[in-house]
């Protein structure tokens, strides 16, 4: 993953917010949420995009204790992360079409 | 902070030998960036530790968290971590120089005081030139200051290398002691005298040495 474009990185990044903005996440459940998605990226990618994510105040990571009894980081959207996650959306809906367009057509 | 260090101390040890080593690595790696926040950093080091634990669980390997190049992953995630100079790197910083200035000081003070009073070797009162003086202790401390940086790079650079750590630790030691005495030893030699001169008894830079030594004591009880 980590030699793959820019591009990818922000779909990656895109598609963090929207999975923060449905529940609290902590690091490994957001690594299994993806795959389940069927984003097969490798696990370890989504911490530096974390990092940057916090960095840039989209999300916010807190140390609490688990249900389960050890400590981890919960991430939560923040307001500016909300605005992201829908500029991310409108700008992907907006592509998403005539790049499928374009793709197959030149398939055919 | 010093729980999560604590936690990650205990949690570690859960780790077989392998994932162990390469984990190690990569905490000694991103610890030693030493200008990052230092909450952020041990925070990332705790979700790395027990995203490895759960994949060590599972039977998978530590390549699906690091990629087959973990340095490559450890100075990704250096490079996202927030700048900050903790002040506890501040207070260590001027806990090296007053430990250096103290030790050099006091040393070469003492060494003068028992030649010159003991044994008649030396005059018992000596010449400064305040320039010279000046000059020469800000290069000494100039040169700590770069030889520390370079040390940190070096163990950085030798992170996720399978060479012995000790031979290694060994060596940046000996640059460690080695190195500060060239430098002094050569200011001595070239160093022209300038800058108006005092002359003072020799036990003065003894005295001297001892207030810049409790100064770095001072500094450590903080630490």
């Amino acid at each position: 993953m980590n030699e793959r474009s820019q591009l990818l990185k922000g779909i990656l990044e895109g598609c963090i917010l929207a999975i923060i903005s449905r529940e609290t996440v902590y690091g490994y459940e957001l690594a299994v949420k993806l795959q389940q998605q069927g984003i097969d990226v490798k696990e370890g990618s989504i911490y530096p995009l974390l990092l940057r994510l916090q960095k840039e105040k989209l999300i916010h990571g807190e140390m609490r204790a688990s249900d389960s009894g050890p400590n981890r980081k919960y991430y939560t959207l923040t307001s500016a992360g909300e605005a992201s996650l829908e500029a991310f959306r409108q700008n992907w809906n907006s592509l998403k079409s005539p790049v499928d367009q374009l793709l197959d057509r030149g398939g055919s | 902070m010093n729980t999560l260090v604590d936690e990650n101390n205990e949690k570690r040890e859960q780790l077989n030998v392998e994932n162990k080593k390469v984990y190690e690595d990569m905490l000694v790696y991103v610890r030693l960036s030493f200008d990052k926040s230092e909450a952020e950093t041990e925070e990332v080091l705790m979700e790395l530790l027990d995203h490895l634990l759960i994949l060590q669980e599972e039977g998978r390997d530590s390549r699906e968290l690091f990629g087959s190049d973990p340095k490559q992953y450890a100075r990704e995630i250096v490079g996202e971590l927030p700048q900050a100079l903790p002040k506890k790197v501040r207070a260590l910083f001027m806990m090296g120089i007053c430990y250096f200035l103290g030790f050099y000081l006091f040393t070469s003070g003492l060494i003068q005081t028992i030649l010159a009073y003991g044994f008649h070797h030396l005059e018992q009162t000596k010449t400064y030139s305040l320039g010279t003086t000046i000059v020469g202790l800000i290069m000494g401390v100039a040169a700590l200051a770069i030889l520390a940086y370079s040390v940190f790079r070096y163990i950085q650079w030798s992170c996720f290398r399978h060479t012995s750590k000790i031979k290694e630790y060994i060596l940046s030691g000996l640059m460690f002691a080695v190195f500060p005495g060239v430098i002094v030893l050569a200011m001595y030699l070239w160093l022209p005298s300038f800058g108006p001169t005092v002359v003072l008894p020799v036990y003065w830079m003894g005295i001297v040495g001892v207030v810049f030594l409790i100064m770095a004591k001072l500094l450590g009880r903080k630490i």
